[in-house]
């Protein structure tokens, strides 16, 4: 499905980011792996995928609150002179608090993280996508959150608002250049991030669902790789909820 | 090729037009160079150069002299 696709993934280093790494480079994706601070374990991984399935995957290592380190990660990437064909933006953070408890440095912080730091990096790795003849995908992982609400998360929903937003006005200018842009909504995902919710938080969740049980990582990484891939050509500005039929 | 040959190319390959018209040249004198265009030169002169121009660097290059001006003194091209 995305053989030879050379593909820039943020927050790789777990959870979504991790399955989605899986996934690309076992469906033949060569990956720009994305990670907050360098990791030995990770290393080999990597080393370990690119054996595995005859593709490479390179660690890029930059903090999303750091602008230099995230022209610094481009500058790595560019210097690769490989063409690149596709950007996932997953790499984010939540900061769960009520609304009236939520303090304006943690709304600006979430923000740089899940929103502005995003653009910037988009806006620089898209730059090196226009140089490629038939470039694919651009994809943005937003929430539910963003879509619904959810109590608790104002700054993390809000973010992931903010996102669907941009990635609206990404597709309507770089649809002519051949780049689609579309983003995900996942629902309750079981990774390390909701392992800190409540189980009968969790438990309430589930028996809104149709499909009573929380979502796999891989569940959301098969849905990126299907906007990445030429499966979806004809696909922009779109928002995917993978909530399981949440209520 | 001299770096203010690669200059001018980029500059005549991304808005065809000739080195005796791009003196004085500004953003939107000719049709090519509107905000496309302008994506399109960026991309010539990153690869001409081997650099990665910063948005306010995208968004101040608003003429053929003022582009060099920003390589040169952001970028260390040399023009001599």
């Amino acid at each position: 499905m995305l053989t030879g696709k050379n593909t820039v993934i943020t927050g790789t280093l777990q959870g979504i980011g991790k399955a989605t790494l899986e996934y690309f480079v076992s469906n033949g994706a060569n990956v720009w792996a994305c990670a907050q601070r360098k990791d030995d374990a990770f290393e080999a991984y990597c080393k370990e995928l690119e054996a595995k399935y005859g593709v490479w995957v390179k660690p890029v290592y930059f903090d999303l609150t750091d602008a230099d380190a995230i022209k610094a990660a481009v500058k790595t990437i560019q210097s690769d002179k490989q063409l690149v064909d596709a950007l996932v933006n997953i790499a984010g953070m939540a900061r769960d608090a009520i609304f009236h408890m939520v303090s304006m440095d943690t709304m600006k912080l979430v923000f740089e993280v899940n929103f502005f730091s995003q653009i910037l990096f988009s806006q620089y790795i898209t730059k090196l996508m226009l140089r490629n003849p038939n470039p694919s995908s651009v994809v943005f992982v937003s929430s539910i959150s963003a879509i619904d609400g959810n109590s608790g998360q104002l700054a993390y929903g809000s973010s992931k608002a903010a996102l669907i937003g941009a990635m609206k006005t990404m597709s309507k200018e770089l649809a002519s250049k051949g780049i689609r842009v579309n983003a995900i909504a996942p629902g309750v995902i079981d990774t390390d991030m909701n392992k800190v919710v409540p189980q009968e938080v969790i438990d309430e969740k589930i028996k809104t669902m149709d499909i009573k049980r929380l979502g796999k990582p891989s569940e959301v990484a098969s849905t990126i790789a299907f906007l990445c891939s030429d499966l979806s050509r004809h696909i922009t500005g779109q928002t995917i909820r993978i909530d399981g039929g949440i209520k | 090729m001299t770096n203010l040959e690669k200059y001018q190319q980029a500059f005549c390959e991304s808005f065809n037009l000739t080195n005796d018209k791009l003196a004085g040249l500004k953003y939107q004198d000719v049709p090519l160079w509107d905000s496309v265009g302008h994506m399109n030169l960026i991309a010539q002169l990153e690869d001409a150069f081997d650099i990665m121009m910063e948005t306010d660097d995208i968004i101040d290059l608003s003429s053929f002299e003022k582009g060099m001006e920003i390589l040169k003194e952001k970028y260390d091209v040399k023009f001599d």
